[in-house]
């Protein structure tokens, strides 16, 4: 619980919630989109089995995950740094072990977490469907199909949690992302019948 | 033993006065707080903070302002002993303001 507190004073301090909201939705429609990507991809270059749709996918999810966690975490510790500077200048003393500087050290850690779990997170649930196929759960196509579905859900998800976040319409925002997962799995079909 | 601390502190803006009094009013021999903001600048700002309470330790309340990332600048008044002694005005006092 103290822990948690600890957590909770350090986000307050270091203004990184807002922060932080922002790299979970970027990052995570990004896990969505790639992996929608590979998917519709595999689906029109007729990729015979799983495994090629499961390694790639787990491939372009687990460099994305890298790429937010280690693109988060340099951006924010420097703009972190800057801060902390321009306030000890201000402050006239060094900050570094007060509760400023491990807030600001606290802040960079936990965009880095949120910027690379979320697409991660989206990419990895995208897959799930491929897993469950090879276990027999359901036929190839039905995994392609289902794994288009959750990504296209996860997009709408992402579209109303900005709505809701910026107190507007939850289902315009939602279906406003969703056209963009749409727009790239119709180019996809679009260039197999061509 | 002192019952009573008037501090001039430098801080931040965050953590707020609300969160600096609330941990100063957990210290140990601490019984109440109060932090007025004098001034506001683009980073900082400039409080009076009184400490009330018996036995304060002025080392746990700068460790604990210093933790919290403020600063003191001069310590404006203490008070210490059995009872407060309150400052009194004296004929010189109002010699020396006019």
């Amino acid at each position: 619980m103290k822990f948690l507190d600890q957590i909770r004073v350090y986000i307050k301090i270091s203004g990184v919630a807002p922060i932080s909201r922002r790299y979970f939705i970027m990052n995570a429609f990004d896990g969505a989109t790639t992996v929608l990507g590979v998917v519709v991809g595999a689906y029109v270059a007729g990729i015979p089995n799983e495994l090629w749709v499961i390694w790639s996918g787990l491939g372009a999810t687990l460099a994305m995950g890298l790429s937010g966690f280690a693109g988060s975490y340099m951006a924010e510790e420097a703009e972190g740094t800057k801060k902390l500077n321009s306030l000890e200048k201000s402050m006239l003393t060094e900050l570094k072990d007060s509760v400023v500087g491990k807030a600001s050290r606290f802040a960079s850690m936990w965009a880095a977490i949120i910027g690379g779990g979320a697409p991660a997170l989206t990419g990895g649930v995208c897959l799930i469907p491929f897993f469950l196929s090879i276990h027999g759960s359901f036929s190839f196509s039905s995994a392609i199909q289902i794994s288009v579905v959750l990504a296209l859900s996860i997009m709408f998800l992402l579209g109303a949690i900005l709505g809701r976040i910026s107190s507007r319409n939850i289902l315009f925002h939602g279906v406003k992302m969703l056209l963009v997962g749409l727009i790239l799995t119709v180019i996809f079909f679009a260039l197999k019948l061509t | 033993m002192i019952r009573r601390l008037v501090l001039d502190v430098l801080k931040p803006h965050k953590p707020s006065v609300v969160e600096l009094s609330e941990a100063l009013s957990h210290l140990q021999g601490v019984e109440g707080v109060n932090i007025i903001i004098n001034e506001i600048d683009q980073q900082v700002e400039n409080a009076k903070i009184i400490v009330g309470g018996i036995g304060i330790s002025f080392e746990d309340v700068k460790k604990k302002l210093e933790e919290l990332g403020a600063t003191v600048h001069s310590i404006d008044e203490v008070a210490a002993g059995k009872r407060i002694v309150e400052e009194v005005r004296t004929p010189q006092d109002r010699s020396a303001r006019m």
